[in-house]
């Protein structure tokens, strides 16, 4: 037995057990799709939205089939277009600029704060070309959102947040994503709340970005007119399958939160002063929600391997920023021009964290980051 | 509307009526599997390889949806900025809106009077030195005239993207539906002849290269090996593993289902064939270049058939009405002083009858006695 927990694979990521304790409510929703036969968008992606809209408060959730496609339906939304600009950190999953950049704009790099990893409110310049503002909220908390709102208001540039990562986080009591003109969420697996596959949402409180990114979704069509095409759209329309998967784990996400929060708390507990992590996660832009649990380590590529090899799996976010990306090569950026968002892809390293962890799993993966960083084996 | 009730809906209330129990284990096993890849796994893996063995086809890259699909392929094929590609003027707006998507322009073109698919003369005349490439599709009963589309292309040097959404399982001289183009394209959608449980499409390709390039598209520009390197500006259009495996489950069914639909399309065209006289446009009988996706008959009176055929409990649809040039998204891409005459009539004549597999002799006979007592 003892040997069996030694040897057990601590995944980055499972839901096995909870999605079992739940299939009986998620059977329930998915037998409603069954019957119905409504397999794309539908009656349940409509319930959904409403679901999200009232967790969230936002005015309009608008059901897409995947975060990225969320992005580019709320840019599009909001009018951002070609010889627009849009600034963006550079540090942060891929699609926060790639989707700047699949509608014609051009993403500008800007630095982020290295104990939050996200944008620095003070880190770029606006200029007659700048058409938004995108912060993205990472990993366990949002970015400064007082401190951006009162540069973007003097500005005058709106902000859309990828929020993306960002269910559950509110800035005063407003939930991420309705803090500028509008945000998005991603339904990935792995998310806070995730699904059993792709699916994403653009939240927003504005009629009119909800009503343009609602036909966008769906070939630029409306409901009233059917028959033509008012916008070159896209077809980014969510299945009701993880539409039902997701209402019935949303039931209990403020309960997947909480276990979050204590798994979090675990870890800090048994990684602080240890030698050669550099940093654990510093909350300054609360109450956290954590959606992924991140350190800086030294040696973190061998600390990788070390950990692979103990049957745990890590994952870096993110190896690369996205000025060295080749994809973003054409916008001519070199080595040392974001340091902060540099130095985070060498020394970042997120574990394990999901409702179905036990604390004794977060004691042996700490214990496996200790015997490897001070060189004694646990 | 009077007060019958529709006994024959158009579409299929319920295509997998048969297969909820298998789907739902599908779900359960997924979530609670020791694998929780769920997108882009080794279901989707096997469905490509699957795909690839029925087709013949090189290389088959699972993806969103059929839309999706079809963006992969233009990007795939260097279409971007300023180039033109040459899209029926009477179609699904897919085909002009993923081209406009890319900072393209599509250029409409009329279709056969009869077919309703890509006239290749009118395409002809639509070449110019920035035209890319050309992307005809398969609709209602019809492929597309292929074989000229294809000369074509070859004189002016222009690739094919060949919409084939609602053709899979179609054969034109002995040619595949999907296999014409450098790039062909199915739908996975619901009711499409293959159709799942949710969105999704593939794209097909014999050529590694366009292939490599579409999966790396699919999914952020990275090449599967290196997680998190971004070669290229990419979507993400990818194919979850509960479509999959749903899909292999239902891969063995296929040609049941296509031979059923194409019995009912064939049953139509006997039962309709004396309409002709009435000067209705019924599909011809042979089976070379044949899907049976869509039926749609072409006439004068085509809201009153629609009227009697309700009245019938028959729900009849119309499509397309407005051509593609006339959508307010694509109008400013429709040069003055062309016109499609064509793309026009279909849109004002064409009504469709119910056509899916499920459907029973019953309910195909009544359809068809309700047609036919319009024009007693």
């Amino acid at each position: 037995m003892v040997a069996d927990q030694l040897t057990a694979e601590i995944p980055f990521f499972t839901q096995r057990r909870s999605f079992d304790l739940r299939w009986e409510e998620m059977a329930r929703q998915i037998c409603e799709v069954l019957d119905r036969g409504e397999y794309s968008q539908g009656r349940k992606v409509a319930e959904f939205e409403a679901a999200i809209a009232a967790y969230t408060g936002a005015q309009h959730a608008i059901g897409v089939n995947n975060g990225t496609d969320a992005l580019v339906l709320l840019l599009r939304a909001a009018g951002v277009g070609p010889g627009d600009e849009v600034i963006v950190p550079a540090f942060t999953f891929v699609a926060s600029a790639s989707a700047v950049a699949l509608v014609g704009a051009r993403p500008v790099f800007a630095d982020i704060d290295p104990e939050t990893y996200n944008l620095d409110p003070e880190a770029f310049d606006v200029t007659s070309r700048t058409r938004a503002v995108m912060p993205v909220h990472l990993f366990c908390q949002m970015a400064d959102m007082d401190r951006l709102l009162s540069r973007t208001r003097r500005d005058g540039v709106p902000v859309l947040e990828d929020s993306a990562e960002a269910i559950g986080m509110r800035w005063n009591g407003v939930h991420a994503g309705l803090l500028g003109a509008g945000g998005v969420l991603s339904f990935f697996p792995t998310k806070t709340l995730g699904a059993l596959g792709d699916a994403g949402m653009v939240l927003t409180d504005d009629p009119r970005i909800a009503e343009r990114a609602a036909a966008l979704r769906w070939h630029g069509r409306t409901a009233a007119d059917p028959d033509v095409s008012g916008l070159a759209g896209v077809n980014s329309k969510m299945d009701g399958i993880q539409a039902a998967v997701l209402l019935a784990k949303l039931a209990r996400l403020d309960e997947d939160i909480a276990r979050r929060a204590v798994l979090a708390d675990a870890y800090t507990e048994r990684l602080r002063d240890t030698p050669g992590v550099l940093r654990l996660p510093t909350v300054k832009n609360g109450p956290p929600v954590f959606y992924v649990y991140l350190i800086e380590v030294e040696r973190r590529d061998e600390l990788v391997e070390h950990l692979r090899r103990d049957g745990i799996g890590t994952e870096v976010y993110y190896p690369t920023p996205l000025h060295l990306q080749p994809c973003f090569a054409d916008l001519g950026h070199s080595r040392g021009e974001f340091p902060n968002a540099e130095a985070a892809c060498g020394r970042t390293l997120a574990l394990p964290l999901y409702p179905d962890l036990g604390i004794e799993d977060v004691d042996r993966v700490c214990a496996s980051i200790r015997g490897f960083l001070t060189g004694r084996p646990s | 509307m009077s007060g019958t009730s529709i006994t024959v809906p158009f579409f299929s209330p319920d295509p997998f009526v048969a297969d909820h129990d298998a789907l739902l284990k599908i779900i359960y096993d997924l979530g609670t599997g020791p694998d929780q890849k769920l997108i882009l796994g080794d279901r989707t893996a096997e469905l490509e390889r699957r795909l690839r063995r029925t087709t013949g086809a090189g290389d088959v890259v699972a993806c969103g949806s059929g839309t999706g699909a079809l963006t992969l392929a233009l990007r795939a094929l260097g279409v971007g900025a300023g180039d033109e590609v040459i899209v029926p003027a009477f179609c699904f707006p897919a085909v002009a809106s993923t081209v406009a998507g890319l900072g393209g322009v599509p250029v409409f073109a009329d279709v056969d009077p009869l077919t309703m698919t890509l006239d290749p003369n009118a395409a002809e005349s639509a070449v110019t030195e920035r035209t890319k490439a050309v992307m005809p599709a398969h609709l209602f009963t019809a492929m597309a005239a292929m074989p000229a589309l294809t000369a074509l292309a070859r004189r002016h040097g222009l690739t094919i993207v060949e919409d084939a959404a609602v053709a899979q399982g179609a054969v034109l001289d002995g040619t595949p539906a999907g296999r014409w183009g450098d790039i062909g394209v199915f739908s996975f959608f619901p009711i499409k002849p293959f159709g799942g449980a949710g969105e999704g499409g593939v794209a097909l390709t014999d050529e590694p290269e366009l292939g490599r390039a579409m999966r790396m598209l699919r999914n952020h520009g990275q090449d599967g090996v290196h997680r998190f390197l971004h070669h290229r500006i990419g979507y993400n259009s990818r194919f979850d593993e509960v479509l999959a495996a749903f899909q292999l489950h239902r891969l063995p069914e296929l040609t049941e289902r296509l031979d059923r639909r194409a019995r009912i399309a064939g049953y139509y065209t006997e039962r309709f064939a004396p309409l002709r006289e009435h000067g209705v446009v019924v599909p011809p009988a042979d089976r070379n270049g044949r899907c049976a996706h869509t039926y749609a008959l072409l006439l004068q009176r085509r809201d009153d058939l629609r009227t009697h055929l309700e009245e019938r409990g028959v729900a009849a649809k119309v499509f397309y009405p407005v051509p593609l040039p006339r959508h307010p998204a694509f109008a400013h891409h429709a040069s003055a002083g062309r016109v499609w005459p064509h793309a026009e009539y279909a849109g004002a004549h064409n009504l469709a009858v119910p056509l899916w597999p499920e459907l029973t002799d019953g309910q195909v006979e009544q359809v068809a006695d309700s047609v036919c007592d319009f024009f007693a």
